[in-house]
């Protein structure tokens, strides 16, 4: 055997294969990270440079970026439109209807967690019906009802309506919770004498809690992003955020307005619920299936 | 039908080694027992002649076939897995075919294979019923049936009995072999459970750290344990170290920390002074006889009466042995032994196995 | 296995304020509905039971809109689904990366619909970024209508962005209750890549794909705002169709037929879903 025909033991076969994995796996994840970073991370950006357009220079291809920014845009909007009015309600509406379903739904979802009362099934489907239901048919008509309570245009009635949209969420949330607490602590509290009083306050109160925040933030969200029902009974005399954004997507799409009220609308959720998640167990997430 | 033999298998997770070289030939139609505690290596092994891991080192063969690029799908092994691994949507019968449809076999064909695995593993009437309708043992068989019926050249079984109750563990492992041996296919099963292990072995591979520590029949490897690790594992073993003390022809009087002893030695090249590590089974130390090489006597530390033998813990100069007699090797009088009683008992010389 | 029942006034009575008060609202809202498209209980001039206001059934504009709307219900479940479960799939093991994909994925979830609908069709309007680098690229001559379009592709499009996270949610849940031994086993037996997804994958992780693709189907069927925002000016979405209907030209009973449409709809996918379901169910655990 000549020494030139001398070939040094190849990476054997199987071996290869395994890098070759790694790497096609390494690949397709990265493909998947920048996608997503592409896909969430565009529109976003889109709408935040949008907003920060300088109306002296405005922004058109060929421009990869706009030529000037400042915060002309968000100055004009909270100055010129209704925004101001806008936040006003939407955030006096939101804690309200958020208190409101918190006080509907701690007596049914105790019941509902807790006890085994026939027809249950049916009621737990009927709490989630206001989500199922067609927003428009429901507010629409719902609108015909509150017509006739003089109800339409008043701000208590915008409260009935945020509270019918945030209490399947509350019910859901807080019968989850109420079902998670073990009964031998309620036996253990009762055996040493608690009474009922005692029992809401020291037991059932505080380990909900978790599943009440939640709730609450849900609840909250809910109200503050509420379009079909506050548009129908609310609008004129009351604009909330996301009437005012839909006005500016209208006929009259204002890209700068727009922006700027949607980021006003968006930042505030994310942060509230990124806390959520970052603070409460995965439950609470999957409770609230069907949030749309 | 296969052989198999693995050749200096090697496979590693991160910095563990699992599998560290292990060499092994497996007859056809033989019954091998992987035996060791958890993380000996043995279900990687196991997984590995599946496909379901790809060697770092060494090969697979299956009857001089390398196998170690080809995939688990086109092997034809069958695994039994220890939760049977049933598909849940799917009934008996679509379960134990699932392999032959995966074959492409005819309907025909189908039908045929499945209904006589059916009875074979007296399943029949149980086709349209849903893994979650099932009792353990039912699902057990299933799983069974439908590795079979494939007609694997390598029958593979993961602990599949872990999760029944004893009883119904100690008649289905019959069961298995039965069918086994009818069926002629070679088997590897896996199992931290050694009373299994030698119930129903041809082979038995004790394996400990990646590595093979004995391979043997059941009879040797709990008659003549070649390690400390093997003779401790299997069964119970008194293992101690002791000096030689003098040398003859065929035994060796070594210091032990009991007390000296004289053990046979057979082809043993052991120099005086050296340090000889050995075992011997508590059923080896039974009431001593006029005659008999060794005379140990100890302190009875517990009795505990098991039925159909006595386990006693003695105390022979500060070390703690191990001694079991059944009823009749213990005079018949099972209340005999109490704490604190002082008592003679005798290991013969041959009963002493010296361990590397 | 019959649990003990508790029965008594006082659990109904808690229950009354949460049920009740969706009963209240909701029920009337419905009974209006149905009443109105009958005629009766009307908003505009004499209240009589009518079958008339029904034959807005067969108005072409009617038909329209319920085939656009029914289209893009159809376009919404199925298009999510499409992108979500190949995701789903490859989260199915986890892994450092894999995590950060996942809270990177979950973000619109937190996004209002009606912000995401602006964000959409800002990046595809005519004039949008996607246009611009698909001219800047070469890939078209002259910018495409993603907006407004006949077809309704904004909409399907605002839809899967918003949406594919509370399906991938979902079908991530069902995909990784899948045992990892079931896999092997049916590798083992001899199934290929392609066996393990129709065989294994799908139909186990049936009931999370039902449960999406109804709530999605019947979120993008009876929507509104997001329609109006990016659909075609014809035919627009049932919803839109039924309240101009209602508060445009005042005709409330016709509206109300659209309405019950909308709901009988709704009503029939969930009955659909829970057959389904109940069809799936028998096999999985």
């Amino acid at each position: 055997m000549r020494a030139s025909s001398f070939i040094a033991p190849a990476i054997p076969l199987h071996v290869r294969e395994a890098r070759r994995k790694r790497l096609i796996y390494g690949l397709l994840t990265a493909f998947f990270v920048i996608t997503q970073i592409l896909w969430v991370g565009a529109p976003v950006l889109m709408a935040v440079l949008w907003s920060l357009v300088d109306p002296e220079h405005p922004w058109s291809f060929p421009q990869l970026f706009p030529e000037k920014l400042s915060w002309a845009q968000w100055a004009y909007v909270f100055k010129y439109t209704n925004i101001v009015r806008a936040l006003k309600t939407s955030y006096s509406v939101a804690p309200l209807a958020v208190l409101l379903s918190f006080v509907l739904s701690l007596p049914t979802a105790y019941v509902l967690g807790r006890k085994n009362i026939p027809g249950k099934k049916v009621f737990m489907l009927v709490v989630l019906l206001p989500i199922i239901m067609p927003g428009m048919v429901v507010a629409l008509f719902l609108s015909r009802v509150f017509a006739a309570f003089h109800l339409t245009q008043s701000f208590f009635g915008l409260v009935l309506a945020h509270t019918l949209m945030g209490i399947p969420y509350m019910i859901r949330v807080l019968t989850t919770s109420f079902e998670a607490i073990p009964q031998d602590i309620i036996d253990a509290a009762e055996n040493l004498g608690a009474n009922t009083f005692v029992k809401i306050k020291d037991i059932f109160l505080p380990m909900v809690r978790p599943g009440l925040l939640a709730g609450m933030v849900f609840a909250f969200t809910t109200s503050i992003e509420e379009f079909n029902l506050t548009f129908v009974i609310g609008t004129p005399t009351f604009e909330t955020i996301p009437t005012i954004l839909y006005s500016f997507l209208g006929y009259n799409f204002i890209r700068t307005n727009a922006s700027v009220v949607a980021l006003i609308m968006m930042t505030p959720n994310i942060i509230l619920l990124f806390i959520v998640e970052r603070i409460l167990k995965a439950d609470y997430l999957s409770a609230s299936l069907g949030k749309v | 039908m296969s052989r198999l033999v693995l050749k200096n298998l090697t496979k590693k997770f991160d910095d563990v080694v699992a599998v560290d070289h292990v060499n092994l030939e497996v007859e056809e139609g033989e019954f091998v027992t992987l035996l060791g505690p958890s993380g000996c290596g043995k279900t990687t092994t196991l997984r590995t002649i599946a496909g379901f891991y790809v060697p770092d080192e060494g090969e697979v063969y299956f009857n001089d076939r390398l196998m170690n690029n080809v995939p688990p799908n086109k092997r034809n092994t069958a695994m039994c897995f220890q939760s049977y691994a049933l598909f849940p949507h799917m009934n008996v019968w679509e379960n134990i075919a699932f392999g032959l449809k995966m074959r492409k076999i005819a309907e025909a064909e189908q039908k045929k294979r499945v209904q006589k695995a059916l009875e074979m593993l007296s399943l029949v009437g149980f086709e349209n019923r849903k893994p979650a309708q099932l009792s353990g043992g039912q699902q057990q068989r299933v799983a069974l049936a439908r590795a079979i019926v494939t007609e694997p050249d390598i029958l593979l079984f993961d602990e599949p009995l872990s999760n029944l109750d004893a009883k119904l563990r100690v008649q289905v492992r019959v069961e298995i072999r039965e069918m086994q041996k009818r069926l002629g296919i070679t088997s590897i099963y896996v199992t931290h459970d050694q009373d299994e292990a030698l119930a129903i072995s041809d082979r038995i591979v004790v394996m400990n750290q990646g590595r093979i520590e004995q391979v043997g029949d059941p009879h040797t490897i709990y008659l003549y344990p070649k390690t400390a690790f093997v003779a401790g594992f299997i069964g119970i073993a008194n293992i101690f170290t002791g000096r030689v003390r003098e040398r003859q022809r065929n035994r060796l009087l070594l210091d032990a920390p009991f007390g000296q002893v004289w053990v046979q030695s057979e082809g043993m090249e052991a120099r005086v002074g050296e340090e000889v590590r050995f075992s011997f089974r508590p059923e080896d130390m039974v009431l001593y006889r006029e005659g008999m090489a060794n005379r140990i006597r100890g302190t009875i530390v517990h009795a505990i009466f098991m039925g159909d033998s006595t386990d006693l813990f003695v105390d022979v100069q500060g070390q703690r042995l191990r001694a079991r007699g059944g009823n009749v090797a213990y005079g018949g009088d099972v209340l005999k032994f109490r704490p604190g009683d002082l008592v003679d008992f005798g290991v013969e010389e041959t009963a002493f196995r010296i361990l590397i | 296995m019959d649990q003990k029942k508790d029965v008594a006034l006082i659990h109904y009575l808690m229950i009354l304020p949460g049920v009740g008060f969706i009963i209240l609202f909701l029920g009337s809202s419905i009974f209006i509905t149905v009443a109105q498209s009958f005629g009766l209980i009307s908003v505009t001039g004499t209240s009589r039971f009518t079958l008339l206001n029904w034959k807005t059934l067969w108005e072409r504009e009617t038909i329209d809109s319920v085939l656009f709307s029914l289209k893009m219900g159809v376009l919404s479940s199925v298009g999510t689904l499409l992108f979500a479960f190949p995701v789903g799939l490859f989260l199915r093991k986890g892994g450092a990366g894999k995590r950060f994909l996942a809270s990177l994925i979950k973000i619109p979830l937190f996004i209002p619909a009606l912000v995401a609908a602006f964000l959409i069709l800002n990046i595809i309007s005519y004039h949008g970024i996607v246009n611009e680098v698909l001219l800047g690229l070469g890939f078209i001559k002259e910018p495409l209508r993603m907006l407004n379009d006949k077809f309704g592709w904004g909409v399907v499009a605002i839809q899967i962005w918003k949406n594919l996270p509370f399906v991938l949610l979902i079908v991530s849940a069902s995909l990784a209750s899948i045992r990892d031994d079931i896999i092997d086993a049916a590798r083992n037996l001899g199934a290929n890549n392609w066996a393990i997804l129709f065989r294994i994958y799908i139909p186990l992780a049936m009931p999370g794909i039902l449960v999406s693709m109804i709530l999605m189907f019947i979120k993008a069927f009876g929507d509104f705002p997001i329609t109006s925002v990016a659909g075609p000016t014809y035919p627009p979405s049932i919803a839109l169709r039924m309240r101009n209907t209602a508060t445009l030209f005042q005709e409330w009973d016709k509206a109300a037929v659209m309405g019950v449409i909308i709901i009988v709809t709704t009503l029939f996918m969930t009955w659909l879903y829970s057959r389904l379901a109940q069809a799936v169910e028998g096999g999985n655990p």
